[in-house]
């Protein structure tokens, strides 16, 4: 029966993680929506597009393995594949500033902006974390 | 987990960045800048990112330290040119910032220092992959 119950609460806490995934990326999203439709304004869905271009080095030429990014590897891929992520990220907070920094949005849009990328990187995290968690009881 | 470890880790996702960095710096500036930035300009930056990459052609274990031997001299004349297109390229910028604080009708300040900044970081960012990519 304890067994039956440490099981019962192990997943729990694997629910409540997914809640709080989920929780994370949609607050994301909507934050992302916000910032173009609160002001009428909608260049910052320019930086959607970096969005869509960050996982895409790790989808094609990493293969199936996603946590050869968080290890040193030998391959060649894998190294270039860290370096386009990298430069996808700092594209993420780069057009965003650039386009408050030419006038075409204003403060307000840029920290929801910006807020929206952080939140978008703590639901990594949270995603990596619980799928980290999840191995280790595994191998039990 | 020691820091030659996080290094080989994490290495060229910072490379990646500061290379991001440097050219988006420069995207900003012929964004924000009133007048049309010359093709000269955007020269250094060029030459900075072929340099990055011609010294990151070269693997790391293949250069033979021994100054006496003929060694791998064809290597070395390879890291040579890269070397000097890189200072050459960070030269030029600095040069076409003081231009560009001087002459007034020209392109503003913030386009000469966002040339310096993006050879600088493109540079670095060759470096730092240079060092931190394992074999």
């Amino acid at each position: 029966m304890m067994a039956d119950l440490l099981g019962y609460l192990r997943n729990c806490l694997q629910t409540r993680k997914l809640a709080v995934l989920a929780i994370l990326v949609s607050g994301g999203i909507v934050l992302q929506i916000l910032a173009c439709a609160l002001y009428n304004n909608w260049w910052p869905m320019l930086s959607v597009i970096i969005y869509v271009l960050l996982p895409m080095p790790l989808m094609f030429l990493a293969g199936s393995d996603g946590y050869s990014l968080l290890s040193e590897s030998d391959n060649g891929w894998v190294t270039a594949t860290k370096f386009l992520t990298g430069a996808s990220a700092i594209g993420s907070i780069a057009v965003p500033a650039i386009l408050k920094h030419a006038g075409v949005i204003g403060w307000g849009a840029l920290v929801m902006e910006l807020s929206s990328y952080f939140i978008f990187l703590l639901a990594i995290l949270v995603y990596i974390r619980m799928n980290d968690d999840g191995d280790d009881y595994n191998f039990f | 987990m020691e820091l030659s470890e996080l290094w080989a880790i994490f290495g060229p996702g910072v490379a990646g960045a500061v290379f991001g960095a440097g050219w988006w710096f420069w995207v900003d500036a012929v964004v924000c800048s009133s007048v049309n930035v010359p093709f000269l300009h955007y020269l250094p930056g060029i030459f900075a990112t072929i340099a990055a990459l011609m010294f990151n052609c070269v693997r790391r274990e293949d250069i033979d330290y021994t100054p006496y031997d003929d060694g791998e001299w064809r290597l070395k004349l390879w890291l040579f040119f890269a070397y000097v297109v890189s200072f050459v390229s960070l030269a030029a910028s600095v040069g076409l910032l003081i231009q560009d604080s001087i002459v007034k009708s020209g392109p503003s300040v913030w386009t000469g220092t966002a040339g310096v900044l993006q050879c600088v970081f493109v540079l670095i960012s060759g470096l730092i992959y240079w060092t931190s990519h394992p074999e």
